[in-house]
C-alpha cells in the first residue's frame, strides 16, 4: 500500500511561514489544499512522502511553525481515501 | 505645468513606480482569494500578505508578524483598537493633539455611558502636558491613547516617557502613527508599544485602503466586523487567532501588494534617510516663509525635531482663499481649514479658521519649495 503524508497548520500565516522556512532546504513537499478527508482550520496543507515527514517537522519545530496535526493518507486516486493521524514527538 | 504637491499629509503623492506596478501586478497574478481556495493564486496571494506582514514587522521591529492585522486605514485600526479593548467603566486619556480618528469613537463611547476620558492639555506648540499627565491616573484608567505626530503641526508627542509613565499606571497604550509610519523610527519592543495604528496610503507609499494594527500578544480585542477568513469555515464563530481575528472578509490584497513596495522603497532609501531629507525641508520651509511678512506659523520651532509639516496663517484673511489662489494660480496643492482635529486647533489658537498646512514628502526637493515660497510672497502682496 502507498501514502502520502501532509501536515496541516492552524492559520494561513503559519502555512505560508512553514514554506518560507523550508524553501532551500533538502526536501520535497507542496503546498496543497486540504483533502476533504481530513479537518483543518487551514485551508492549505503541506504535503510530503511519508519518510520525510520526521525530517520536516524537526525544521519546522526549530522555527516555531504551529501545527495541527500530521496525517497519512492512503493513495488510491480519487477516491476517499483511509485517514491515519500522526502523532509525532516534538 | 505639473501640480506642486504639498500635502503629503494627507495622502503621499507620487509614489514609486514599483507600487504603481505591484498593485497591477496582483490583479494579473496574485490574484486568489486570500485564505480561501487551495489553488496556486490564492497561495500567490498568500505569500504576497505573509511577505507584507513581515515587511512591515520589520519596519516596526515586531517579532511577532501574526500579530499585525490589516486594515482599511487608521481609522479602521483605532477604531478596532478603541471599541475592541474598551469595557464598560474603563477611563482613556488621550491629549488635544489627537486626530478625530480618535476622538470620534471615544465621544461615542463617552455619550454611551460606557467610558470616561480625560484629555490632556498641550501648549500652543502641540506638546502634551506631562504633569498634567502624571496625575490623571485614576485606578479604572486602562487606556492611553499618544497621536505620535500632530497632523496639524507636525508636533512629535515624546512617545517613550509617555508610554513609561502610563505602564507605571498599569493603563496600556495606542499609539496612532498615522503621520508618522514610515518617515520617523517606531520600535514596537523598544519602546514597549501595546497598540499601534498605522495607515498604508501616507507615509508608507501604498495606496488608500490600506493600514493596520498591531497588538500585542495577550491582549485579546473584541472583532468589530466577524464573517469569512477561509479558516475554521465550520465554526459558526469566528476564528481567535491573530490575524484572522481582526480580518473578516477579503482583504485589500491589491492595496497590500502596493504598500508592500513603498515600504521596502523605505526600507531601501533608509529610514533615517528619508528622516533627514524631510527634516531639512521643513527647516527650510518654516525659516522661508517666517521671512514674509504677515504670515504665523505654527508648531515646533525649525530646528525642533518634527515630522514634515508646517501650518500658516495668515491675520485677517480666509485660509480657504488663499489654498485657492495657490492651485488656481500657482499650481501648488494644499490642505486649508480644519485638518480634523478640532482640539488642536484649539490649543494652537486656530480654531475655528484652520490654517493652511503644507506637507512635502520624500519626493519634494528644495526647488519645490522656494517655488511655493515665491508663490506665498506675492499672494502676501495682493492681500496686504
Ligand atoms: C493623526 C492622524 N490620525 C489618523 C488619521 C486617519 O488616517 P486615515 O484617513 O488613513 O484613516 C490621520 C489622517 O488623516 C491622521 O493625520
Amino acid at each position: 500500500m502507498a501514502y502520502t503524508c501532509y501536515i496541516t497548520f492552524p492559520t494561513t500565516f503559519f502555512a505560508i511561514r512553514a514554506e518560507s522556512v523550508l524553501k532551500n532546504k533538502p526536501c520535497s513537499y507542496k503546498m496543497v489544499p486540504v483533502p476533504r478527508s481530513i479537518s483543518s482550520s487551514c485551508g492549505t496543507a503541506l504535503r510530503c512522502e511519508c519518510n520525510e515527514l520526521g525530517a520536516i517537522n524537526i525544521i519546522l519545530q526549530n522555527n516555531k511553525i504551529e501545527i495541527e496535526g500530521f496525517y497519512r493518507l492512503e493513495e488510491i486516486g480519487l477516491k476517499t481515501p483511509s485517514v491515519e493521524e500522526l502523532f509525532l514527538d516534538e | 505645468m505639473n501640480n506642486l504637491y504639498f500635502d503629503n499629509a494627507a495622502t503621499s503623492w507620487p509614489k514609486p513606480e514599483s507600487v504603481y506596478s505591484s498593485a497591477e501586478n496582483q490583479m494579473r497574478n496574485a490574484f486568489g482569494n486570500p485564505g480561501r481556495s487551495g489553488h496556486t493564486r490564492t497561495l500567490e496571494a498568500d505569500r504576497l500578505l505573509y511577505k507584507t506582514r513581515e515587511a512591515v514587522a520589520g519596519l516596526f521591529n515586531i517579532n511577532d508578524p501574526a500579530r499585525i492585522a490589516f486594515s482599511l486605514n487608521a481609522t479602521d485600526a483605532l477604531n478596532t483598537a478603541l471599541k475592541g479593548y474598551l469595557e464598560e467603566g474603563y477611563h482613556v486619556i488621550h491629549t488635544a493633539m489627537d486626530h478625530n480618528s480618535v476622538l470620534r469613537p471615544l465621544g461615542r463611547l463617552c455619550k454611551e455611558g460606557k467610558i470616561t476620558t480625560t484629555t490632556i492639555p498641550c501648549s500652543t506648540k502641540g506638546y502634551p502636558d506631562l504633569d498634567f499627565l502624571d496625575n490623571a491616573f485614576k485606578p479604572e484608567t486602562r487606556l492611553l491613547v499618544i497621536n505620535h505626530a500632530s497632523n496639524v503641526t507636525g508636533t512629535l508627542a515624546p512617545l517613550k516617557d509617555m508610554i513609561i509613565t502610563a505602564h507605571k499606571h498599569n493603563a496600556f497604550v495606542l499609539i496612532d502613527a498615522a503621520q508618522t509610519a514610515g518617515s520617523m523610527a517606531i520600535d514596537v519592543e523598544d519602546f514597549d508599544i501595546d497598540m499601534l495604528a498605522f495607515t498604508g496610503h501616507k507615509g508608507l507609499l501604498g495606496p488608500t485602503g490600506t493600514g493596520g494594527l498591531y497588538v500585542k500578544p495577550g491582549i485579546n480585542l473584541k472583532p468589530l466586523r466577524e464573517g469569512g477568513t477561509g479558516s475554521q469555515s465550520e465554526l459558526d464563530s469566528h476564528p481567535e487567532s491573530m490575524p484572522e481575528r481582526l480580518e473578516a472578509g477579503t482583504l485589500n490584497s491589491t492595496g497590500l501588494a502596493g504598500m508592500l513596495k513603498g515600504i521596502e522603497y523605505i526600507l531601501d532609501r533608509g529610514l533615517g534617510n528619508i528622516k533627514e531629507h524631510e527634516s531639512n525641508l521643513r527647516k527650510y520651509l518654516y525659516n522661508s516663509l517666517a521671512e514674509l511678512p504677515g504670515i504665523n506659523l505654527y508648531g515646533p520651532a525649525a530646528g525642533d525635531e518634527s515630522s514634515c509639516i508646517v501650518s500658516a496663517t495668515i491675520s485677517n484673511t480666509d485660509s480657504g482663499e488663499i489654498g485657492y489662489i495657490l492651485e488656481s494660480s500657482y499650481n501648488v496643492l494644499c490642505r486649508t481649514g480644519l485638518h480634523c482635529a478640532p482640539l488642536a486647533h484649539k490649543a494652537l489658537g486656530t480654531f475655528p479658521e484652520g490654517t493652511i498646512r503644507f506637507s512635502p514628502g520624500i519626493f519634494t526637493s528644495k526647488e519645490d519649495v522656494d517655488y511655493l515660497v515665491k508663490s506665498m510672497k506675492e499672494i502676501l502682496k495682493l492681500v496686504q
